[in-house]
């Protein structure tokens, strides 16, 4: 709470700064836009209840979500708000609180937003949750809930900033009686950050980024289990970006990382000597390195560029918790126009070398990731776009493991005019092919996917009613399984008066899995988005998914245990009003 | 004479429970999971000396010398009669424990050694160091996993509304090294809501989709039968697969969670109508 003192602070400063700028009757504006956000959902199954569940709620009953996001320009000060958030918390990648959650936890949980960054001149505070990119391998997944500064005085550029970027949770053993599953916990992380750099905005940036994070052992009064142990992490990068004038553009970022998995491990100068005045280290802790480096180049009409990468298998940066480390790779991606610039190519080749600390077995294993996309435009009418993607990976040795998958996709399209009406009609054809291979045991699988889609999209010009058709068919043929889905859908949008537009679209599908008969499926969504007033919108839908299963379900084939084949009615209900300042 | 060495030697006795296939972290060998060393101590008639240093040496699979401890520096212990408990960690002496080549350098980047069959051998020696009174090797196996690599939809790209709305196809890469049990993949889809950046949502949102793939298949095929096309529908996802071993836990990998997540990946879903005009447009921007 200690950080909620020191945000409140801030905040009074701020506002008594703005209210004696207000009081010399300074030009004030206010722009942006605030709103409320409300899904409802409902799930009703045949049997109920049914024994083994068959199919499980996949949204919360009520969601509740707020936005508030204006920006106010006071005099020379401009205060962006960002505050987006939900009264709920279902939280599941993090833990989520047993109970009610404290304001403090309301505050720190990392599905709500409470930032505001007033600026003035090149000052700017940062205030409440802030989403930071520092660079690729220092900090710029997390939001962090706290305060601090970025200053640009001339060449300089300093970013400084202080907060808490994962909530405290106690941990809860999980009971019988009553039935609880139980909360994991967590620890509250305090993360501190800093940018020096110099920049000239367009030329060059040069700086060191510092980000430092670290799990108060003191924030819970259950501490989460092992192996949820408390840790730290420091990093320090350097980074340099460059840009011509002749259209090259250069970056590069070399990190150094200090990571301890566990602080409740002995404090010990070995394995890793202390980074002081930072880390002292413990037996848990590492070190290792990370190098970003790429190039672009940028012609009248055309892009290149490559890119390499490395990360240490002990690099660690809490501003990217889930950073997928021992690892290098390189790709090289291009754009360009030819044939008097009808047709559009978008091409890239990488490849990722893993394991390479030989941690995991003695091997390197190999990705292979290529994909060209061409669009061409023959003529006003006829556009056809087609697109190949290959991702190949190997892991060679006994456990070896290797997967190849192609994909091929053709989708022309032809569009023809008349007075009254244009009418589109587009096909797309995607032939996917993906193999796995293992050495032990010696065994190959084929698991082949086609799938067609045939748009028609008739366009009045004299109606207020659009709609279009679409038809589709897909297949996917694996050794124990066949899997065919054939589906129809329909929507339209009309237009009964200028500012609310209503939709509809209905979709029936079949799908069938062999041997079993197929499951039908009616999927029905209707509503409005109506401007009803110059600044207000209201978007309303309601979707209806009824789901009938054939035999497929275990138990409703061979041994029957549902009464008839099982059902479920899916509602969901969205709506939104939004108000722009 | 004999009969005098024979008690002496037998006041020490030192039992090495190790857990074979012990935590691949070495700092973590204090936790109870990966066993714990037994030295009973019976003072003899003759010489009672309850003090004792320990030396550690980590052996290759070929028996070969990779590690040892200083047993100049090495910690002296003064044993009660009777059986005295340590951990794993104290048989282990990390602190003190030098490791040749790759080996050190690898547990300085990891806290791990690479994944393979080793020996540890403790000896419980005098305090001088020149007496070994009881000694024990027991073999181990480290193992260490690399998680599986999304690959499809992949990190950033688009899928066509018509299509998503039906069925979208998830693949991965396998597990590394391959475990004798078939892991279990967990594919969890995650909307990204209004206002939300991915990783608040990964982070803060429930799953649209929970589901375990047949086991240790790396694909699975999503019937989705969500309203994409809908103006009110969210655009954008994230999902990731969540590797579980035999009994349902998380496989650890290398990140910081120790979840079994693999990196997460982010897909959007884009009208096809929408998607040609968007071509056309790319188009337009790079004329001169």
């Amino acid at each position: 709470m200690d950080h909620l003192a020191k945000i409140a602070l801030i905040i009074l400063l701020v506002l008594s700064s703005q209210a004696s700028a207000q009081e010399k009757k300074k030009p004030f504006t206010i722009g942006g836009e605030m709103g409320m956000w409300y899904e409802g959902y409902g799930l009703n199954k045949a049997p109920s209840p049914a024994v083994p569940d068959f199919y499980q709620a996949r949204r919360p009953w009520n969601l509740f979500r707020y936005s508030f996001n204006p920006t106010l320009t006071v005099g020379k000060w401009t205060v962006p708000f960002n505050f987006n958030f939900s009264p709920a918390q279902n939280n599941f990648i993090t833990a989520a609180t047993g109970g009610p959650q404290s304001v403090w936890q309301f505050l720190t949980n990392p599905v709500n937003n409470f930032g505001v960054r007033p600026k003035f001149g090149s000052t700017e505070l940062l205030l409440g949750t802030q989403n930071q990119q520092y660079s690729e391998l220092s900090t710029g997944d997390l939001g962090v809930f706290g305060y601090g500064v970025n200053l640009a005085p001339g060449k300089f550029r300093i970013k400084l900033f202080n907060g808490v970027s994962q909530r405290p949770i106690n941990y809860l053993a999980p009971t019988i009686l009553p039935p609880f599953s139980g909360v994991i916990g967590a620890y509250q992380r305090n993360q501190w950050m800093a940018q020096l750099g110099l920049e000239k905005e367009g030329k060059y940036f040069a700086g060191f980024n510092f980000v430092k994070s670290i799990d108060k052992r003191n924030s819970v009064t259950s501490a989460p289990l092992s192996p949820l142990d408390p840790q730290e992490n420091m990093v320090v990068s350097f980074l340099a970006k460059v840009s011509s004038e002749k259209g090259w553009d250069y970056h590069i970022e070399i990190g150094q990382s200090f990571y301890t998995r566990n602080l409740n491990t002995p404090l010990s100068a070995s394995p890793v000597e202390d980074f002081k005045p930072f880390i002292n280290s413990h037996t848990s802790t590492g070190k290792d390195n990370a190098l970003i480096a790429g190039i672009i180049k940028k012609g009248k009409d055309w892009e290149a560029g490559a890119k390499f990468n490395y990360y240490g298998a002990g690099y660690y940066t809490a501003g990217y918790p889930f950073m997928n480390n021992d690892r290098m790779e390189y790709l090289a991606n291009t754009r360009f126009n030819i044939w008097k610039k009808k047709m559009n190519v978008v091409a890239s080749i990488g490849e990722r070398f893993g394991n390479l600390s030989r941690i995991s077995g003695p091997s390197l294993t190999k990705q292979i990731i290529a994909n060209v996309n061409v669009f061409t435009q023959f003529n006003e009418r006829f556009s056809l776009n087609t697109s190949f993607n290959n991702f190949g990976f190997n892991s060679p040795g006994l456990a070896g493991y290797r997967s190849v998958s192609d994909e091929i996709s053709i989708n022309p399209a032809y569009t023809w005019i008349n007075s009254k009406m244009s009418q589109l009609i587009s096909g797309t054809y995607t032939w996917s092919k993906y193999d796995e291979t293992t050495i032990v045991p010696a065994s190959t699988t084929h698991n082949n996917t086609q799938t067609v889609l045939i748009l028609y999209v008739p366009t009045f010009f004299t109606k207020k009613i659009s709609p279009d058709f679409s038809l589709m068919w897909f297949q996917n043929k694996a050794p124990s399984l066949k899997l065919n889905l054939i589906s129809a859908t329909t929507g339209v949008n009309w237009k009964p008066a200028p500012k609310i537009s209503l939709k509809g679209q209905l979709q029936y599908s079949l799908s069938t899995v062999d041997p079993f008969t197929a499951n039908r499926n009616l999927l029905a969504t209707s509503g409005f988005d109506w401007d009803i007033y110059k600044k207000l919108t209201w978007q309303f839908s309601m979707t209806a998914n009824l789901y009938h299963y054939g035999t497929e379900l275990p138990g409703s084939s061979f041994t029957p245990a549902y009464p008839g084949s099982p059902e479920y009615l899916e509602s969901t209900l969205r709506t939104g009003l939004q108000y722009k300042f | 004479m004999l009969m005098i060495v024979q008690v002496t030697l037998a006041q020490v006795t030192l039992n090495l429970a190790l857990n074979n296939r012990p935590q691949p972290w070495l700092a973590d060998w204090a936790n109870p999971v990966n066993g714990q060393m037994i030295i009973s101590y019976m003072p003899g008639p003759v010489l009672n000396d309850p003090s004792v240093k320990l030396r550690t040496s980590l052996l290759d699979e070929r028996g070969n010398i990779i590690g040892s401890s200083n047993i100049n520096s090495a910690r002296i212990y003064t044993l009660r009669a009777g059986v005295n408990q340590f951990t794993i960690a104290d048989a282990l002496q990390l602190q003190n424990l030098t490791l040749q080549g790759n080996l050190h350098n690898l547990l300085q980047r990891t806290g791990r050694i690479a994944a393979g069959q080793y020996q540890l051998m403790v000896e419980v020696l005098n305090v001088g160091g020149d007496i070994v009174r009881a000694r024990q090797t027991r073999l181990f196996f480290i193992t260490s996993y690399q998680l599986p690599v999304l690959m499809q939809p992949a990190n950033g790209s688009s899928l066509d509304a018509r299509l998503a709305q039906n069925i979208i196809t998830f693949r991965w890469t396998s597990l590394i090294p391959g475990s004798p049990d078939l892991p279990q993949y967990r594919v969890q889809v995650i909307e990204i809501l209004p206002g939300q950046t991915p990783m608040q949502a990964f982070r803060g949102n429930r799953p649209l989709l929970d589901e375990t793939s047949t086991s240790g298949s790396t694909q699975f095929i999503w019937r989705t039968n969500l309203p994409m096309l809908d103006s009110t529908a969210n655009k954008q996802f994230i999902w990731t697969v969540q590797t579980l071993d035999s009994r349902g836990l998380p496989v650890p990998g290398m990140d910081m969670n120790i979840q079994g997540r693999s990196e997460p990946a982010i897909f959007s879903i884009v009208n096809q109508i929408g998607e040609m005009d968007k071509n056309r447009k790319n188009e337009d921007l790079i004329k001169p």
